[in-house]
């Protein structure tokens, strides 16, 4: 799934790499809010009536809220490094980005997925650094953030389903953006490679669907006041 | 108890990983293959290209070197990404 460098078109590769730094620092804001206090206090004025000023600093909380991001991330990056064969010449990983967000909110969960395609990108050559925008977008913001929406619509209903269908859009949602960027970038032909990418990933998500139920409710067990 | 479990699991599966991860292409390189475009690729020098540890030449401890490697950055990134938040928000 990640893209390495010269797959893409420069203008689309660059474009997009703007544009996920732009959400990075949207949800990276996000998720500050949340671990952080605000407090009023009033500030002399050179005689005159004291000023209120807001000052932000991090919650008690935030260290331990900082902690199991980092934990979310290394499984997600020991998981993604687990190729395992779906036919005879090919194997795949999962994406890992439902179960970031369930866990971790949808703001945390794309900076969670983001930080590891980085890591991946800067120290392993998994997927190219122009390209990093773009993989960013397809696992970040399609195969965590908007899968996320997916399955708190569909909590309400039924939690397997909602992990079932928000992982079933993940992967699929993820690699058809992505052999829409190639077709683009005119690397292949959207119709020709449609069937081979999407028959390939409906393993994959089937596969994404088990292990990121499975590893939920181990987290929950093991950390049992994660907060979502 | 459970902390110390939920640190060791990924260590876990990057054991597991470098004794059973497939070696194939995954399915993009694979359509890159099948295709024609895979040598389009410009691969970019990392330090750990291919989940690889550089001047080892078992293939298992390279791996494992190199996954417990990517482990340790990720989790330092957090504790320093949580020290400058940490500062800048004084």
């Amino acid at each position: 799934m990640h893209i390495q460098d010269g797959f893409l078109n420069n203008n689309l590769a660059g474009s997009m790499f703007a544009g996920a730094v732009c959400m990075f620092g949207y949800c990276f804001g996000k998720m500050l809010k949340t671990v952080s206090v605000v407090s009023e206090n009033l500030v002399t004025n050179h005689g005159n009536t004291p000023i209120k000023q807001n000052i932000v600093f991090l919650s008690k909380k935030s260290k331990q809220n900082f902690q199991e991001l980092a934990l979310i991330a290394t499984w997600i990056f020991a998981f993604q490094m687990f190729n395992v064969p779906i036919q005879s010449a090919t194997s795949a990983h999962i994406i890992g980005g439902v179960f970031a967000a369930i866990l971790a909110g949808p703001f945390a969960g794309f900076i969670i997925m983001s930080s590891v395609l980085i890591v991946q990108a800067l120290f392993f050559s998994d997927g190219g650094l122009l390209a990093l925008g773009a993989n960013i977008f397809n696992m970040a913001l399609v195969g965590s953030f908007i899968s996320y929406y997916i399955y708190k619509n569909i909590k309400k209903t039924n939690y397997v389903l909602a992990v079932f269908t928000a992982c079933f859009f993940s992967v699929m949602g993820a690699s058809l953006s992505c052999l829409a960027e190639l077709a683009f970038s005119n690397t292949i032909i959207f119709s020709k490679a449609f069937k081979d990418m999407t028959t390939m990933h409906l393993i994959v998500s089937l596969l994404e669907s088990i292990i990121t139920l499975i590893l939920i409710k181990l987290f929950k067990n093991l950390n049992g006041d994660i907060n979502e | 108890m459970n902390k110390k479990i939920i640190f060791i699991l990924p260590g876990l599966i990057i054991i597991f990983a470098s004794f059973f991860a497939s070696k194939q292409p995954d399915v993009l390189e694979t359509l890159a293959i099948n295709y024609g475009f895979a040598d389009k690729t410009k691969e970019n020098l990392s330090l750990f290209s291919g989940y690889s540890f550089p001047f080892i030449k078992n293939s298992f401890i390279s791996t494992l070197l190199a996954g417990f490697t990517g482990l340790l950055i990720i989790y330092i990134l957090f504790k320093l990404t949580k020290k400058a938040t940490s500062y800048f928000t004084k």
